[in-house]
């Protein structure tokens, strides 16, 4: 197999180097905001007990950040930064409190509810009523600290169309960076949001079409899912359709990204050269779990992001746990409970494996899907962390790491000077402990320090957690 | 009523206006049982039922009024100046996230129910589904749908344009098909640039074809009218509500017309002078001169403004019952400030609680909705509005919204998700 673009690049940067290479990272969301035309440039100097860069260091003691406008000016500590002579500069003191990067969840589905509702359902509603609950689902994601997102499939043309309502100054969103929808097979996975393609040409037009109406990215789905029509455990499409949906979207420097629930799926996706495989599930014909050691060393050497979603399983136990307790469950929902505690161990396992070999595991949520909503990405970071990784390690699979699975990493993801001023600041240190992601006290987007609404409208986002037991051999991790 | 509330709630004020323009309640208190208003009268005699509980507010210095009902908006507007020729490109998604944004500042400003005089396609009937599937929060709404246009007429780019009799009943059916709570008529031009403001649109035999099907089904008509042909046409087609009110003769000129406001005070018709669309961006250009535009002149405005006001006293002596309808988010006036439109029926020569009276009963009389809100009366649905001061004292207190209550639930102002 020829994978020329993997080919050129020696190192473990797979894809990416070269598709940041032809990529020109676009605008995402340019910021709609007249008035500062006029106006001499905004000054914020941001400092907290600590800073974390997220460039891969320990968090910086009594840290600050200098934002001008929408970009970061200076970052260091709160003794050396100054702003310019004269400079009309607002303070903002969090003491107690952390600094840090917005979060980037890399994996969003901005039409979702989150209430459980499958896929099929959720496609029958109108695109102006899905357009309008994506508008909602952006400001959730925001409000929590999530500053950029990539958003994995929505009917038709809605996600495009709320980011032109964005671009209108009518709404407000994180970043986003869209598919448009999500590349299927004729009664694959998702094939209900619009999709539904076959054979190499409509592969290509498909992927020409996406990119015209504005993709950023390219959403595959490379083996079936809850979508009725599907089969979770089959590659759905064949390697030559999958390589020219890649081919054509690296040629115009995009990025692709392919939903697996089995092995075939994830050596299919290595062979078409995808950047980033979502689920990656290590699943056999038969439906019995086989992790394949050699799969995730491929994984590695090619350099492919994998972003597990291993809370959207969690929610579903915990949502069957608050209906058992509180109305009681039926005899198919205490199997699929049962199923659903030892699949969320086993996945918990892979990654753990997966994490010790070195693959790039990051976060992105798969929120609104299921029963996880939007705004709640930090419970998969969480068991990111339940998996493996350190606390700290945790705080970059939501920030640099995501960022540069993403691409953008040349504008978000790490506080730097030149990277746009997205900053979340978080009572506590979320270095020690991941959960301190929730304590959100301020967010700064594009450097205006987001008005979030009351606080009851805030506590309302989030979902409410349940103590499960995750095995005993399971020490460690991120629970309180 | 949201989970774990009591099921009473009782608010006191140091004032209560009721919405029928009588003499303001001293030392007021009303009780709310979930979405109803129970029993109204003094602080002292305002109680739960024997045995039940009950959350109590005492806002003190406040006055607790009906919700107002903005019986004129275009919830699809953005009100920055852009005209609707070009409101239209945009997509059908991007004017319903615009609506939802616009409800969301209307409720929480103090607005409990609205009139939709016009959108694109079905972006406010999508709106309300979207309301009733809890993800947008919305004052009550009342829906027009598409104004019924004549070809090239005003708001004829909304979608829906007929000619001749049967293609406008077919056009009402469709409407009330689609969900519409009334129709909206363009009886003369507008700002449509190809429409013609001055000259009746609709002849008599198709306007008329218009309002009986409305009628035949319950349906209020309302029409937009910016010349005298245009209401005349209105009037003898025996419309319900009748919009801008203009008295102007064929060739655009200011021309008062007694016997006009004799006939629609005669019919019952309410008039909608909508002159807070003029009053908002007069007050706009004053606070920022470098805002006008070259076709702009703040003082042809100002009198033009003037003139109008004139004719509105002298409808309202002819006996012409007057309904507040901010007409926003139209041209430059966006919506979430219906008490902008509320104080230039003062200006006009409203007092403060004839102006209120026109924002609550009697626009909620002209929507067809007074039987459950307008007024604050025992078995009325409890849309409630609070604001700190005494609005019958000074107009401008309309604006110190402490809460709004929407069918008893307390609305979070905050609430920006």
């Amino acid at each position: 197999m020829i994978l020329p673009l993997q080919r050129q690049n020696s190192g473990k940067s797979g894809n990416l180097a070269a598709i940041q290479r032809l990529n020109k990272t676009p605008e995402l969301n340019p910021p709609y905001n007249p008035s500062m035309a006029h106006k001499s440039p905004t000054y914020n100097l941001l400092t907290a007990d600590r800073l974390i860069d997220a460039k891969g260091g320990p968090p910086i003691q009594n840290g600050a950040v200098l934002t001008r406008d929408s970009e970061i000016l200076a970052v260091g500590s709160a003794y050396e930064i100054r702003a310019p002579e004269g400079a009309s500069v607002t303070n903002h003191h969090y003491p107690g409190a952390t600094i840090l990067p917005g979060m980037v969840d890399c994996h969003t589905h901005n039409n979702g509810f989150g209430d459980g509702r499958n896929g099929q359902d959720l496609a029958a509603l109108p695109d102006e009523i899905l357009t309008l609950q994506s508008a909602s689902n952006a400001r959730r994601s925001l409000f929590s600290g999530v500053t950029t997102i990539r958003e994995n499939g929505p009917k038709n043309m809605t996600m495009f169309r709320l980011r032109d309502a964005i671009n209108e100054g009518l709404t407000i969103g994180p970043r986003m960076i869209l598919c448009g929808r999500p590349v299927s097979i004729i009664g694959g996975h998702m094939g209900y949001f619009g999709g539904e393609v076959t054979g190499i040409d409509e592969c290509r037009a498909f992927t020409r079409q996406l990119i015209k109406e504005g993709a950023d990215y390219i959403k595959i789905t490379a083996t079936g899912g809850s979508t009725p029509s599907s089969f979770p455990l089959r590659p759905a499409f064949n390697l030559d359709e999958l390589k020219a949906v890649t081919d054509e979207a690296h040629k115009f420097g995009k990025l692709t990204a392919t939903h697996s629930t089995s092995t075939k799926g994830v050596i299919n996706s290595l062979d078409a050269n995808v950047d980033m495989i979502i689920h990656c599930v290590y699943k056999e014909p038969d439906d019995t779990d086989n992790f394949r050691v050699d799969v995730a060393e491929r994984i590695g050497e090619q350099g492919a992001y994998v972003n597990p979603t291993l809370h959207v399983g969690r929610s579903k136990i915990w949502s069957l746990t608050q209906k058992n307790r509180a109305f009681g469950i039926t005899e198919q929902e205490s199997i699929e409970l049962d199923t659903a505690k030892r699949e969320l161990e086993t996945r918990l396992d892979q990654n753990r494996r997966m994490i010790e070999m070195g693959v790039k595991v990051i976060t992105g949520s798969d929120s609104s899907w299921g029963d996880y909503q939007l705004g709640n990405t930090v419970y998969e970071t969480e068991l990111l962390v339940h998996a493996g990784y350190s606390h700290m390690q945790g705080v970059l699979s939501v920030t640099k790491w995501a960022s540069e699975a993403l691409g953008v990493n040349d504008i978000v993801g790490t506080l730097e000077p030149g990277k746009q001023a997205d900053i979340l600041v978080v009572d506590g240190d979320p270095s020690k402990n991941v959960n301190d992601l929730w304590n959100v006290t301020d967010v700064f987007f594009k450097g205006e320090n987001l008005d979030r609404g009351s606080e009851e409208s805030l506590s309302a986002v989030r979902q409410t957690p349940e103590e499960i037991n995750l095995g005993s051999h399971h020490s460690h991790g991120g629970h309180k | 009523m949201s989970d774990g509330n009591p099921q009473f709630t009782i608010l006191k004020a140091a004032r209560l206006v009721d919405g029928n323009g009588g003499p303001v309640a001293e030392q007021a208190a009303i009780l709310l049982e979930g979405d109803t208003i129970r029993q109204i009268g003094t602080k002292e005699t305002v109680q739960a039922p024997e045995g039940a509980s009950a959350t109590e507010i005492d806002y003190g210095d406040a006055t607790i009024l009906p919700g107002l009902v903005d019986c004129h908006v275009h919830l699809i507007g953005i009100g920055d100046g852009r005209a609707g020729d070009d409101l239209v490109t945009l997509p059908d998604e991007v004017l319903t996230v615009q609506a939802a944004q616009n409800v969301r500042k209307h409720l929480y400003s103090g607005v409990t129910t609205v009139r939709d005089c016009g959108a694109k396609n079905r972006t406010t009937f999508l709106l309300r589904e979207a309301v009733e599937m809890d993800i947008v929060a919305s004052p009550r709404l009342i829906l027009a749908g598409r104004p019924i246009a004549i070809i090239g007429g005003h708001l004829s780019y909304f979608g829906t344009t007929a000619t001749g009799p049967t293609e406008c009943r077919a056009a009402v059916r469709q409407l009330i098909k689609e969900g519409a709570d009334f129709i909206k008529v363009t009886a003369t031009g507008g700002s449509t640039r190809t429409s013609h403001p001055s000259r009746p649109s609709f002849n008599i035999d198709e306007f008329s074809a218009i309002t009986d099907e409305a009628h035949k089904f319950g349906k209020h008509v309302c029409a937009h009218c910016t010349s005298s042909g245009g209401m005349e046409n209105a009037l003898e087609a025996g419309i319900d509500t009748m919009i801008h009110g203009v008295h102007r003769d064929f060739n655009g000129n200011d021309s008062y017309r007694p016997d006009i406001s004799e006939r629609i005070a005669e019919q019952g018709v309410f008039v909608n002078p909508t002159l807070g669309q003029g009053l908002a961006r007069i007050r706009q250009l004053e606070d920022n001169p470098d805002l006008v535009l070259e076709t702009e002149d703040i003082d042809v405005m100002r009198s033009g403004s003037e003139v109008r006001m004139d004719h509105v006293a002298r409808m309202r002596d002819a006996g012409v019952v007057m309904v507040a309808g901010s007409d926003s988010a139209w041209a430059n006036y966006p919506m979430g400030d219906f008490q902008t439109e509320i104080e230039a029926h003062v200006m006009a020569g409203m007092s403060n609680m004839e102006a209120i009276v026109s924002a609550t009963r009697d626009s909620a009389v002209s929507c067809r909705v007074d039987d459950i809100v307008g007024t604050l009366e025992v078995g009325k649905q409890a849309d409630v509005l609070v604001v700190d001061g005494d609005p019958t004292r000074d107009i401008a207190d309309l604006r110190n919204v402490h809460d709004v209550f929407l069918a008893g639930s307390k609305i979070d102002r905050h609430n920006l998700v």
